[in-house]
């Protein structure tokens, strides 16, 4: 296929998913359940920028959504209610801590990166459960409001879902610019070679260092967006079984490729809404479809498409 | 002249039509939110599922004319999805009542929900005091019972004929220092001594340690302040370590399924709180349980009985009120003296929105007294409602408008 | 706090240390051999317990019986899952690879849910080990004492077989390079459903021990994995004696953070091993070759 056909496919495709996009809160099973995907389409996305493009798997990645959840909540709920002022406090926290969980596990590279960044989850959590006074422990953070924006009214479900999607295609093309920027460029060519990128003269630390918060700050904002759809904030927003949630969104639905977990995240949420509604075998379902999905293709759903549609994504 | 008058004539019906009531096929839909595949899938599940749909075949289907429907959706004990269950219940579902919601994060999330929606939520399986304490608000009900009432009666209960030393071995996040709070009160006014407690992680595998630590310490009775699977290991390892040849043992929560899954020579002699147990002997039990063992072939556990208690309480409500406007029900639920098989007697108060009535103590036989299936229980003592349930004054609860 | 309670804690702390040793033994030995992350391990070891309840509750009821078959079970199953399914799947990226046994881990929890319920199943020590031994200074139950002896036996055994063994032999130079081992001839393939089946084996041997002490359920397995790996880390990936070792030292970390703050107890391995791996990375006695 020439390069002309390619990107007429291309803006097809965009059209498309963006047009599927703005029908979606209407064909989904439930208004809140579509803002829940694009939530985690965000925090897949952050967390494919680590994983996908600076080739690192980190297992922590709740503490920075948990952040930025329990940081905008409390904005909300006890200092001023002003969305912007939530939504900035929350990727504050949540940037400042990639900051320094970024820097002290960054020394460690491969499993002994992951299991670093696991641990760092795993207290965040603690800490979380711990201080009940802040953050209701094991009960949540109850009764976080969702004040109007302006002359929006986000209280309505499917008025806060336009909003969230306009958001997140910010977020999303924002993302696209960083890896196809010289600094995504670098990031993916210390993935394949870190000697020959060091030997060229990169300081390949500072730029994982950068990655590393650029994705804990999107995953904060999805975490502020979180606690907006759900006026609360569950503690298991910090356990590292929310971690292994966006891997395995980020992995199903294809690491590198910023859409692919997009893909992910509406294929794991969608399936497990309608599938446990029919049946409380779900997980059964679910374990048979993540173990078919690695025997039957490679690369994730976007590889599918990709070698099996010939789509050119 | 004519077409104007048909015209006027036409608008009148539809404006008619619109306004008046009376014409909309209107229905009352019935929602029960329950863990089916979780931790508490064998307790709440299916059993409580059954229950609400018992209810309203019971109760004939319809109430005012209106046709109910039913459904339900799976929680899995999650909080978040607990949130969006209820966002779905009663945003696309528009289902005018919420029931049962087992795990208390999970249940006051779903409050949040029901104040923002301006529905009807009854927490049934969820024992936090939050619902009628801090948290409290017109739109949700608190029936079975609380986190007060099990400590407090099995408290006094033991405290006046078990042993006035105790110790206890307590779960360690708010559930679990809930309880400790109620029982060293209860435990204070019958002239107790508390000689010591330890506080254990959630979920632990290995309670020996704090079991040691107890048996050292020599108390009359043992309060496992713990559910489920911490319930279930540490009573396991208190008998491995013989602790019951010197120490009663009391639980915060005991069920027929615990018993069965670890056998009842673990649970043999132990002492715990229920609302309601399928011997007891009130009006209305003994026909409910034969009907219930009629269609499941097993009795129903109090969790399952407490459904069936509120749902046909919440569709007498609506009868009463003559409406199911969730404000027009609520206020004739506050403040509702009743009596049916589940609570007898029975009470809504208006302050807090607890249904209380009498609490039963029961007591856990060995595996020789054990004639029939399902026989695990033998009920040994009542503690009467003021004593049961917690002061109105004392609650903490400051019940708003609407 | 007397000496007394110290001892017993110290002896609780090889209880629980004694179930991480066996459990991360399978482990490490199939991340060292066959390069896999087995999420599912936590899962076979739970449902090395339930083979062992079937056994005694519908077929054999005795315990020795079960100890013995139940493990054995295990390995063919293991073996089976590797020779079937997980052999398609070395060619892919490692991440891939634990995305499969995650999914796996889900399905043998769930089907276990769906057969035996959620609330779990009964399950007792055999009577000739009920009852405590006075050690003089202290009673300590019998069963406890069994699974510390058996616990050494079973490392005794794992670690003479593998040095002083031809088999053994060549299962350690496949873990140090497997292409190698195939290229002087020797079946590297069986070698690698005979390694799996060993592992999976050793989960459920430990799930069959910790039987008698914990709730028999679907989800006995999940805390421990974490657990696990920590210990693995710890340890060194693909070390024998970093297993025991580290197993031993995590399950006394725990004991004693049970001691001095138990809230902290779970977490305080978290940060023994995140500062463990910012000193010394490739864990006790892992080796450098495993840094990326």
């Amino acid at each position: 296929m020439n390069r002309g056909a390619r990107s007429n496919q291309k803006m097809i495709l965009i059209s498309a998913a963006l047009v599927l996009a703005i029908v979606f809160p209407h064909i989904a099973p439930y208004i809140a359940l579509a803002s829940e995907i694009l939530i985690f389409a965000l925090f897949a996305m952050a967390f494919d920028l680590m994983l996908g493009y600076a080739g690192m798997l980190s297992f922590g990645h709740a503490a920075f959504f948990g952040l930025g959840a329990y940081t905008a909540g409390l904005i909300l709920k006890d200092f001023y209610p002003s969305v912007p002022l939530a939504l900035l406090g929350g990727v504050i926290a949540s940037s400042l801590a990639g900051f320094i969980i970024g820097f002290l596990s960054i020394r460690r590279r491969g499993i002994y990166f992951t299991m670093v960044t696991l641990a760092f989850g795993q207290m965040f959590y603690f800490i979380a459960f711990k201080w009940t006074g802040l953050t209701g422990g094991d009960d949540g953070l109850q009764r976080v409001p969702r004040p109007s924006l302006g002359p929006l009214d986000l209280k309505s479900q499917i008025v806060f879902y336009y909003f969230l999607l306009f958001s997140v295609i910010l977020c999303a093309i924002l993302l696209f610019r960083i890896v196809n920027s010289p600094f995504g460029k670098t990031l993916q060519a210390q993935r394949e070679n870190r000697n020959r990128a060091m030997s060229i003269g990169y300081d390949v630390d500072k730029f994982k260092l950068r990655a590393f918060i650029l994705s804990a700050f999107f995953s904060g904002l999805a975490g502020g967006f979180y606690a907006l759809l759900l006026n609360f904030v569950p503690l298991n927003s910090l356990h590292w079984t929310n971690s292994g949630e966006v891997v395995v969104m980020t992995i199903t639905g294809g690491m590198g490729t910023l859409f692919g977990p997009v893909l992910g995240a509406v294929c794991i949420i969608l399936l497990r809404d309608i599938i446990s509604n029919f049946t409380e075998s779900w997980t059964f379902i679910m374990g048979l479809l993540f173990m078919a999905a690695v025997l039957g293709f490679r690369g994730g759903i976007i590889g599918i498409l990709r070698n099996k549609l010939k789509l050119s994504i | 002249m004519s077409k104007t008058i048909q015209l006027t004539g036409m608008i009148a019906l539809l404006l008619g039509l619109l306004v008046s009531p009376a014409f909309s096929a209107e229905t009352l839909k019935i929602a029960t939110l329950t863990d089916m595949s979780g931790p508490y899938a064998e307790l709440a599940g299916w059993g409580n599922i059954n229950a609400a749909k018992m209810a309203i075949e019971d109760f004939g289907g319809k109430v005012l004319g209106m046709d109910i429907e039913y459904v339900y959706r799976d929680h899995q004990c999650k909080a978040d999805l607990s949130n969006q269950k209820a966002i779905e219940l009663y945003e696309k579902e528009k289902v005018d009542v919420i029931f049962d919601c087992p795990n208390s994060a999970s249940g006051l999330a779903v409050t949040n929900q029901a104040i923002k929606y301006k529905k009807i939520f009854f927490a049934i399986t969820s024992g936090t005091t939050r619902y009628t304490g801090d948290l409290c608000n017109r739109y949700t009900f608190h029936w079975a019972y609380n986190d007060y009432v099990l400590a407090t009666a099995a408290g006094i209960w033991a405290a006046d004929n078990l042993g006035k030393k105790w110790y206890t071995i307590t779960a360690d996040y708010a559930w679990g220092h809930d309880l400790l709070k109620h029982f060293s009160a209860a435990l204070q006014k019958r002239g107790g001594t508390l000689l010591g407690n330890e506080m254990v992680p959630l979920g632990a595998s290995d309670f020996s340690p704090f079991i040691i630590k107890a048996m050292n310490a020599k108390p009359e009775v043992l309060a496992l302040l713990n559910a489920g699977k911490d319930t279930v290991n540490s009573t396991k390892q208190a008998v491995e370590f013989g602790l019951r040849k010197q120490t009663k043992i009391v639980h915060a929560l005991l069920f027929p399924e615990d018993i069965k899954a670890a056998g009842p020579e673990v649970f043999a002699d132990n002492y715990v709180t229920a609302s309601w147990d399928w011997k007891v002997d009130q009006p209305g039990s003994k026909e409910f349980v034969a009907k219930w063992v009629k269609k499941y072939g097993r009795p129903p556990n109090w969790f399952n009985a407490g459904n069936y208690s509120c749902v046909t309480q919440y569709l007498l409500a609506v009868k009463r009120a003559g409406s199911k406007d969730p404000q027009a029900v609520i206020k004739a639920l506050e403040g509702y003296k009743f009596n049916d098989f589940f609570t007898n007697p029975g009470y809504i108060r208006a302050e807090d929105h607890k249904r209380v009535g009498k609490a039963y103590i029961l007591r856990a036989k060995k595996p020789s007294e054990i004639k029939e299936p399902w026989d695990y229980f033998q009920i040994v003592g009542e503690v009467p409602t003021e004593q049961a349930y917690q002061d109105v004054k004392e609650t903490g609860c400051k019940m708003g408008e609407f | 706090m007397n000496i007394q309670f110290i001892i017993m804690q110290l002896f609780n702390g090889l209880i629980l240390g004694s179930i991480y040793v066996i459990l991360s033994l399978g482990l490490t030995i199939i991340f060292g051999m066959l390069g896999i992350i087995n999420f599912a391990h936590g899962a076979f070891y739970m449902f090395g317990a339930f083979v062992a309840y079937t056994i005694m509750a519908y077929l054999i009821p005795n315990f020795w019986v079960a100890l013995i078959v139940g493990p054995i079970v295990m390995a063919l199953f293991g073996a089976a899952c590797e020779a079937f399914i997980l052999r398609r799947l070395y060619n892919l990226p490692p991440l891939y690879v634990m995305l499969f046994t995650f999914g796996l881990m889900l399905v043998l929890q769930d089907f276990i849910r769906i057969v035996y319920g959620a609330a779990g199943v009964p399950f007792k020590a055999p009577a000739s080990l009920d009852g405590a031994i006075n050690l003089g200074f202290m009673f300590y139950p019998k069963y406890r004492i069994f699974l510390i002896i058996i616990t050494a036996l079973c490392s005794l055994g794992v670690w003479l077989f593998l040095s002083k063994t031809k088999l053994g032999a060549i299962i350690r130079a496949g873990t140090d390079n497997s292409v190698m081992v195939d290229a002087l001839g020797i079946n590297i393939s069986r070698i690698f459903t005979f390694v799996f089946g060993i592992g999976i084996g050793l989960a459920g041997l430990a799930g069959v021990l910790a039987a008698p002490l914990q709730n028999v359920s679907h989800l006995m397995g999940v805390d421990f994995l974490v657990d696990c790996f920590v210990v693995v880390v710890v340890g060194g990936m693909g070390s024998i004696s970093g297993s025991i070792v580290g197993g031993l030292i995590v399950g006394e970390i725990i004991a004693f953070g049970v001691m001095v703050w138990p809230p902290m107890a779970q977490t305080l391995i978290y940060i023994f091993m995140a500062a463990f791996l910012l000193i010394r990375p490739r864990g006790l006695f892992g080796r450098e070759a495993f840094h990326e």
